[in-house]
């Protein structure tokens, strides 16, 4: 029996996981038949008697002969059949359980059986609360009464018309018969004690979202209906399968690994919040704690993934790495994360960075990948997407499970770890006490703050964190705004460049140096190009330049380009529209012979800063040019952001990214 | 219960004056056999579940229908006057929220009987849940319907014919209803939000004598287990004390006449 709702449903309104209310109904309706039923008797008050009361053990022993079940288990049946409002209890009426002893019990009248599809409405409630203030004032506990003051507020412009309905319903309930109005009394309040729980108690009609679609309705037969069965079966047929003793096998290692974790199979140090409202165990176990518990350190023991997945194993791993000078495996794989997980419009410049850094020949944390996987990888950055550093990702995390996890787990760091770590007391926590504990419950930290915390740490971390740099270069680009790896500063280094020829006209360029070792890299990229294979992208990249300020760059080189000065050619590569001037190539070339030997010396003794601190709005530049150029430089510039040192390959080869 | 402030009798607001005096009124009763519905609602299904009963629900929702459909012309009309005076219109438009509220609630009720019409035929009154409720809601009947007393004949026709008969005016009436409800919204733009009660926020209580009385009962029914296990400890005690003071007077009665 569901009551359909034909009133304008807006959708979402369907309740899944009560679907065995449809069954509670059927068995309450045998329940309750007079013949074969529950034998029932009449209740005797004082000034009268009410026929149809039952009591808990006819109940549970009805419900074990019906159905062949032990006891205990009716006992639970039973008390689900109470807690979702089919009985209610007359005495102690709100606790919704059955006791398996002489108390009374009746059946709740249809009308306020609880329904799949009506949500119980507030202003229902709030007439019921008016109507026993009515009665008696006074008599609302204190979640009532602040209940009654939150609808009062919200629902403020009906609180006439809820006053005048409870008058009218309480008159109307007085011309009913004593015995009737005490009845109808009771199952409006049983109603009510279901729908409207007391604080501190679980309630039953705990549902999750509401759904659009009633799960206990009929689907209809359509060919899209059919077409989803065809689907299902056809997959279900190409599902590959493995060996039932290999599956069932793992399935037995999981269970007795993880046993003694599970908080519900075993205990929970020092005690399940959830159960005793205290929230020491939370505490113990945030993601940023100094001192971890054992139980989470033994976790760690596990497998590499759980280790990588808590925070703090992550950071434990991280300290160990580095002492071990091994940390970009890490830096790199949390990129990969990062990138994979972060927002859509950060991707681009999130892939680039991570090439830069850890990809790229002459990169300073370079990893150590195969010759294949740096293929594919370079390849699929010519157009970045989410999954694009897959394999390498792949490559390095079984690299540090197989290698750097095993000598983790012998380390001093993780043997120190494990000695700090806690082992809590478990609480013994009397009656009284839990309900102290109840009534002392405290919403914890919203989640914007939380965010904000995170963030903050996050920061911090990128801030402080010294680097382990495996490669000294200097070529490097500062990404201002992805502060997620750092190294050491060294800007000023940068400026003590030798002159070039056409230096002269780009005064305003804080790191000359980088002029010149793009225009270096600009030709290689020419040479390259004009090879048109991609292997020449690496040696590009050796003697590029770190340009400090991305946005600098292009803008003054366009400038140059104007001009028609050499670093033309630069931009030939990042925008297609000068393509046509390759022909000044010729002067770059007696440069190219200069530059591996004027990039070596400038290795030595330069750790280059990745998260630099300059405004991209560093913009220096001769005056002449300014105007008109500046939107059309910038639109052009932005295809070719950060690239000007490491050249990322898909910028280089693939024209129509050098407009962004 | 929104009281009408403006007692001036102002020639251009006397009408309106008697208008609002009208649609309170209409809506008093309105809400007054909705909440009668709403207790002959929730003996359907029950043990009480006849075909008397259903014959009330019928007549109370036909006059819940009648006076709803008055009640939305008035204020329709009313509210959609655009020569209105601010007051009059905050008061209508009380009247409106009380009235789309109530409106709600008959809408709601009378879906839920449906249904549960549906599933608990009268036929088969196996199926009727032992409430324990025994009397019927004839008097509730005749409060909404404000007859002194209901002289209900039971028309002894087929229950098939009927009910089936009953089931597609029901439909349509909650169609209707439905329909208003959507008219009124379409019609008149009433912002809730900016309509506030005069009541207060708790009611008086009606009348204590009625009070005490149910306040008894349900005391009662919290301890009934107790209680006649009270009494037969304070009636046995007191025929104990009873009995010993009885043959403490008789012993020294003795000991006065035979010392």
């Amino acid at each position: 029996m569901t009551i359909r709702n034909t009133l304008r449903d807006h959708g979402q309104r369907y309740r899944p996981r009560i679907a065995c209310l449809k069954k509670a109904e059927k068995v309450l309706l045998e329940m309750q038949d007079p013949k074969t039923g529950v034998k029932s008797q009449p209740q005797r008050l004082v000034i009268t008697t009410i026929p149809h009361a039952i009591t808990g053990e006819d109940i549970l022993s009805w419900l074990a002969d019906r159905f062949q079940i032990d006891t205990q288990e009716a006992r639970n049946f039973g008390s689900m059949l109470v807690a979702l409002g089919y009985i209610y209890p007359l005495q102690d009426h709100k606790r919704l359980v059955i006791k398996p002893d002489a108390s009374l019990y009746r059946f709740q009248t249809p009308y306020f059986w609880p329904t799949q599809q009506w949500p119980v409405e507030d202003t229902d409630y709030a007439i019921y609360l008016a109507k026993r203030n009515i009665r008696k004032k006074g008599i609302l506990e204190l979640h009532e009464q602040e209940q009654y003051n939150r609808l009062h507020k919200w629902m403020n412009h009906k609180w006439d018309f809820i006053v005048m309905q409870a008058k009218e319903q309480y008159r109307a309930a007085k011309e009913r018969k004593k015995p009737d109005r005490v009845v109808f009394d009771c199952q409006e309040r049983a109603y009510w004690v279901v729908h409207r729980p007391p604080p501190g108690t679980v309630s039953a009609m705990d549902y999750g979202l509401d759904r659009r679609i009633d799960p206990n309705a009929d689907e209809e037969k359509t060919p899209d209906f059919y077409g989803r069965i065809m689907i299902f079966t056809q997959q279900s047929i190409m599902r590959p399968r493995v060996k039932s003793s290999v599956s069932i096998g793992a399935l037995v290692k999981y269970c007795a690994t993880y046993n003694g974790h599970d908080p519900f199979l075993s205990k929970c140090l020092p005690s399940n919040p959830w159960i005793t409202d205290d929230i020491t165990y939370w505490n113990l176990n945030m993601p940023n704690v100094e001192i971890p518990t054992k139980m989470r350190v033994e976790r760690w023991t596990f497998s590499f993934g759980e280790l990588l997945s808590d925070p703090r194993g992550r950071d434990d791993f991280r300290l160990f790495l580095k002492k071990e000078f091994s940390g970009e495996n890490l830096a790199f794989w949390e990129g990969c994360e990062d990138l994979k997980w972060g927002t859509a419009a950060t991707m681009r410049e999130k892939a680039e960075q991570i090439y830069k850094s850890f990809l790229a020949r002459g990169a300073p944390r370079w990893i150590n990948i195969d010759g294949k996987t740096m293929e594919i990888t370079v390849n699929g950055l010519k157009h970045p997407h989410r999954y694009v550093l897959d394999a390498a990702q792949t490559h390095i995390y079984m690299l540090m499970k197989k290698d750097s996890f095993g000598r983790y787990l012998k380390s001093p760091v993780f043997k120190d770890t494990l000695k700090k770590a806690v082992c809590p007391e478990e609480h013994k926590y009397s009656d009284a006490q839990l309900e102290q504990n109840a009534k002392n419950r405290r919403p914890s930290l919203s989640p914007i703050v939380l965010r904000q915390q995170e963030k903050e740490h996050r920061a911090k971390m990128a801030a402080n964190a010294p680097v382990d740099i495996t490669q000294l270069c200097r070529y490097t680009t500062p990404v201002p705004h992805l502060a997620v790896y750092s190294g050491i500063s060294d800007f000023p280094s940068a400026n003590a460049s030798p002159s070039l020829p056409f230096l002269a006209h780009s005064p305003a360029c804080p790191s000359p140096i980088s002029v010149a070792l793009d225009s270096t890299s600009a030709s290689e990229r020419r040479a390259e190009a004009g090879e048109g294979g991609a292997a020449g992208i690496p040696e590009a990249r050796a003697p590029a330049a770190g340009s400090v300020s991305r946005s600098c760059m292009p803008l003054s080189l366009r400038r140059l380009l104007k001009r028609g000065c050499t670093p033309s050619t630069m931009f030939a590569s990042l925008s297609p529209k000068y393509h046509s001037a390759a022909g000044t190539s010729s002067r770059i070339q007696p440069i190219s012979p200069d530059q591996p030997s004027q990039a070596p010396p400038r290795r030595i003794g330069n750790f280059f800063q990745i998260k630099v601190d300059i405004p991209p709005e560093c913009r220096i530049y001769p005056i002449e040019s300014e105007d008109e150029d500046e939107e059309e430089n910038r639109a052009a510039s932005r295809g070719g952001v950060g690239a000007k040192e490491i050249i990322c390959p898909w910028e280089s080869l693939t024209p129509q990214n050098g407009t962004g | 219960m929104p009281l009408v402030n403006n007692k001036v009798g102002d020639d251009c607001t006397v009408g309106t004056d008697k208008a609002l005096a009208d649609g309170e009124a209409l809506l008093q009763s309105l809400i007054k056999v909705v909440a009668c519905y709403r207790h002959l609602a929730s003996c359907v299904g029950g043990c009480t579940d006849s075909l008397q009963l259903r014959d009330e629900l019928r007549q109370t929702r036909e006059k819940a229908q009648k006076l709803a459909a008055s009640i939305c012309h008035h204020l329709t009309s009313h509210l959609r006057d655009k020569s209105l005076p601010e007051e009059q219109r905050k008061e209508m438009e009380l009247l409106w929220v009380a009235f789309s509220s109530s409106l709600e609630l008959l809408h709601v009720d009378m879906c839920k009987v449906f249904s549960m019409g549906d599933i608990f035929s009268l036929a088969n009154t196996a199926t009727l849940v032992q409430t324990g409720l025994q009397g019927g809601g004839s008097e509730v009947a005749a409060r909404a319907l404000s007859l002194p007393d209901l002289n209900q004949a039971l028309t002894p026709t087929p229950a098939a014919g009927l009910e089936s008969q009953e089931r597609s005016t029901m439909e349509q009436e909650i169609s209707q209803i439905d329909h208003m409800i959507d008219d009124m919204e379409m019609k008149v733009n009433v912002l809730r939000w900016m309509v506030e009660p005069y009541g207060p926020q708790y009611a008086d209580p009606l009348s204590s004598a009625d009070s005490a009385s149910l306040a008894l009962l349900s005391v009662d029914e919290e301890q009934p287990a107790q209680q006649p296990l009270c009494q037969r400890k304070q009636i046995f005690a007191f025929l104990l004390l009873f009995t010993v003071v009885l043959l403490a007077s008789t012993l020294s009665v003795c000991i006065v006449l035979f010392s």
